[in-house]
């Protein structure tokens, strides 16, 4: 079974779970005491990540580590569709690896707003908030066009893709750093229709749909 | 296109004490694209955040987004197309009226009338969604836009004042829908109000007199707060279908520009001070005492927009509001209706819930009618005018269940579909069993068909088959199992005994009787004292309790006067009580602190009443 080093706060860790979740993939989580303990910053944990940090997968002897990198393992591996990481559609996939860089934007910005408000994370707030919402209003007019297009997605495609889990938790957790999406209708109805996929799993601060 | 360099001057601004007083204008506050099945839209105005949501019979609700009761935002709740439920302690409130309907940690209450949220206008106009603090008359009408076809174009937000926006798209430029890659069209300003400007572009070939080759957008600009707003425009035509997408487009990037240009402007400007969103007291109707009631009340007045035959012997009522929007309701309320005749008979409400445009009633023509259900199958017509109290719950449904039987018989029925149609949407489990004399008495199959297989009737039972039927039915009581039963004195006592048989405790078995027919026995004689009021009363035979109070002018609540529906209810301190309701529990009625002042009376000498 696939074991996740895992932190149950972090937004990226999330991202992991999320999609073994909607992919139906059994796995372990290894809890790490990320915060205060600093667990993975140990000698111990650095032997299997010597960059220090999390998430962190071992699949029967297959360490990978960094967030959107496992995405695109977990998606190839264990998602027959062939959807969430289109590998046989270049057009597609070339997109989804486009976006998956975005998401390293909104994860250096709006998720780590979230860590100098809930870890005192010692970043530039300011910058990191306005990053943010640089990084949101670009998104939430591609969304709006999408919609307009008879898209539900971030990527040109009739399905979700790893590209939306990679953003999702960064853009749902935002109102912990303090990014409002008042803003942002459009990146509201998107993770409302993230929210109601099957198999869609929560965590703390990210609530389901609907009442049953 | 706007150059991002041209900043704002100050003075070129309109003088802020010169513009119409915003709270009481109507504003544009969401599209209707932003409003998708069963989502919830998070909005501001004039610095106070709404929550806007669709419910499923459409009508737009504009709310105070705050939960009355820990102030969290309603817009991370969820809409289940006829209530909004709060995320935190799972508060339930009402479609239309914002009224709370139920409160999970106290589940066997009514929730008090106060606990309703501030609501706001909500009108739709050229695809948008209007509203405003205290606004007067309508939305604004453009007639650019009343003689054409609307279409929305992506609103843009904007981290400047409206004023800085107006400014900026004065000098706004965009192309026609014919030429969208020139840059040499001709601009045209009409100013619409105050948070308002309409915009011509005329490609320069096109002749005065042939103006094809022209587009108009109105700006309406929403003021968000003191430094923020959102452009929402329109365009008065729709582009052919082919174009659309480019068009939007076009305006997006025009607009994008006008955006970095107004907050380029805005930066300059000392930052002004931030709006502040009073907080209102709850209304006045609400909050003050009610009036002394020393006769039964009816403040409400309804107009019989539709009467109609649902089964044999039944008639629907659907009664409208002649005034203000009808009040909140809860599954199991009743509502009294004073009768042209001077009767007053209660009636329970069918409505779904979250549905208060209307209030729905059932009535069935009694053979032994006393003058109530025959004044209003045989007197009563469409267009009338009828008083009628607020609605009142002494029947309040549980929604925290993990199986709710639903048991009615005959025109008992009619508080069983209110509370199926509760239940429903939150996806909790429940069966109704509607019992009848025959077919052609079932009534309202138009709610039934909507609850589909959780409905089963059981038709032309006798009375020992339907003793058999129920015991069948209330075999086997399990943890969180709730029964409510109403129906014909028999049957309901029957369903209670075989209730009691099979294990149902007396907490999980909910009755609502139609009338008392207990013969009462009001011949004795009695002291009362009011242990608050520092009263003592002598109760002579012939006389209730309820009258002797009334008559020393102590205001008391009333309903049906007969022991059934429990709205005269005192509690008791000391003395035995001889009750002669049947709304009171066999638990209740042990327990002793509680009287129906309209029919029981004391067992000895003496009561002591804590009023």
């Amino acid at each position: 079974m696939i074991k996740l080093y895992d932190y149950e706060l972090s937004a990226n860790c999330y991202k992991q779970r999320l999609m073994m979740s909607l992919l139906d993939v059994p796995y372990e989580s290894v809890p790490i005491d990320f915060f205060p303990g600093l667990e993975h910053k140990t000698d111990e944990f650095k032997k299997i990540n010597p960059l220090g940090h999390i998430p962190v997968i071992n699949d029967d002897g297959y360490v990978l580590w960094d967030a959107h990198a496992i995405l695109v393992y977990l998606a190839a591996k264990y998602d027959p569709s062939g959807h969430w990481y289109p590998i046989r559609d270049p057009a597609l996939l070339g997109e989804t690896a486009s976006w998956l860089l975005f998401a390293e934007g909104t994860t250096n910005t709006a998720s780590a707003a979230r860590l100098y408000v809930n870890l005192s994370y010692d970043f530039d707030i300011e910058a990191c908030r306005a990053g943010a919402h640089r990084l949101f209003r670009m998104l939430d007019e591609h969304l709006w066009f999408r919609e307009r297009e008879g898209l539900n997605w971030v990527c040109s495609a009739s399905h979700p893709t790893i590209a939306d889990i990679a953003i999702f938790p960064d853009v749902v957790l935002s109102e912990e750093g303090g990014v409002s999406r008042l803003d942002y209708p459009a990146l509201r109805r998107w993770t409302d229709r993230v929210k109601a996929l099957p198999g869609f799993s929560i965590m703390p601060g990210i609530f389901p749909m609907g009442t049953s | 296109m706007t150059d991002p360099t041209t900043l704002t001057d100050p003075t070129t601004l309109t003088d802020p004490t010169t513009l119409t007083d915003p709270t009481t204008l109507w504003h544009p506050v969401a599209t209707m694209l932003d409003l998708p099945h069963r989502h919830i839209f998070h909005g501001q105005l004039l610095g106070r955040e709404v929550a806007i949501w669709r419910a499923d019979d459409e009508f737009i609700n504009v709310w105070e987004n705050r939960c009355l009761h820990r102030g969290v935002r309603l817009s991370i709740g969820t809409n289940d197309g006829t209530e909004l439920t709060c995320r935190y302690h799972g508060w339930r409130y009402s479609n239309r009226s914002a009224g709370c309907t139920y409160i999970p940690a106290h589940p066997a209450d009514a929730p008090a009338r106060t606990i309703c949220n501030r609501t706001f206008a909500a009108v739709e106009k050229y695809g948008l969604v209007w509203s405003g603090e205290d606004p007067i008359g309508k939305p604004p009408i453009v007639a650019a836009l009343d003689d054409g076809t609307p279409f929305t174009l992506r609103n843009l937000p904007v981290n400047a004042p409206s004023q800085v926006v107006l400014d900026q798209l004065r000098q706004h430029r965009f192309q026609p829908v014919a030429s969208l890659d020139a840059n040499t069209a001709r601009m045209t300003a009409t100013e619409v109000n105050d948070y308002a400007i309409a915009l011509t572009s005329t490609a320069l070939t096109s002749t005065e007199t042939d103006t094809t080759e022209s587009s108009t957008a109105v700006f309406f600009v929403q003021p968000v707060d003191s430094d923020r707003s959102i452009i929402r425009a329109v365009l008065t035509e729709v582009p052919a279908q082919v174009e659309q997408l480019g068009v939007l487009r076009h305006h997006a990037t025009a607009l994008g520009k006008l955006v970095i240009a107004a907050e380029t402007a805005a930066a300059q400007l000392p930052p002004p001070e931030p709006m502040v969103a009073t907080i209102n007291q709850v209304s006045l109707a609400l909050s003050v005492m009610p009036e002394p009631m020393l006769d039964r009340q009816a403040p409400l007045r309804v107009q019989v927009a539709r009467k109609w035959i649902t089964a044999q012997d039944i008639v629907g009522f659907e009664l409208v509001s002649v005034g203000d929007p009808l009040p909140t309701f809860q599954p199991g309320a009743h509502l009294d209706v004073h009768l042209p005749n001077g009767l007053v008979r209660q009636y329970s409400l069918t409505n779904g819930p979250g549905d208060t445009s209307s209030y729905r009633i059932g009535v069935k023509l009694e053979a032994d009618s006393t003058g109530g259900s025959q004044c209003l199958h045989n007197t009563v017509r469409e267009g009338d005018v009828l008083a009628i109290s607020e609605p009142r719950n002494n029947f309040p449904l549980r929604r925290d269940s993990l199986r709710t039987v639903l048991v009615a018989g005959g025109i008992g029925v009619t508080p069983m579909l209110a509370m199926a149609q509760a239940l429903k949407p939150m996806g909790l489990a429940f069966e109704l069993h509607y019992f009848a004399q025959a077919d052609e008495h079932l009534a309202f199959e138009e709610i039934r068909s909507e609850l589909g297989d959780a409905v089963t009737t059981h038709v032309g039972l006798s009375p020992d088959e339907t003793g058999a039927e129920l015991a069948r039915l209330l075999d086997g009581y399990g943890h969180a199992n709730q029964v409510y039963i109403c129906g014909p004195g028999p049957m309901l006592e029957t369903a209670r005994t075989i209730a009691t048989a099979a294990g149902w405790p007396d907490q999980a078995v909910h009755f609502e009787y139609f009338k008392n027919t207990t013969e009462i026995d009001n011949s004795s004689s009695f002291e009362i004292a009011l242990a608050r009021s520092a009263v003592n009363l002598h109760v002579p035979p012939g006389k209730s309790i309820l009258q002797i109070l009334r008559d020393s002018g102590i205001a008391m609540p009333s309903s049906c006067e007969q022991g059934a529906c429990g709205t005269c209810v005192v509690p008791v301190i000391e003395g035995k009580i001889d009750h002669q309701d049947v709304h009171l529990k066999q638990s209740e009625r042990d327990a002793g602190d509680q009287i129906m002042t309209c029919v029981s009376r004391a067992a000895g000498d003496r009561l002591v009443l804590d009023i």
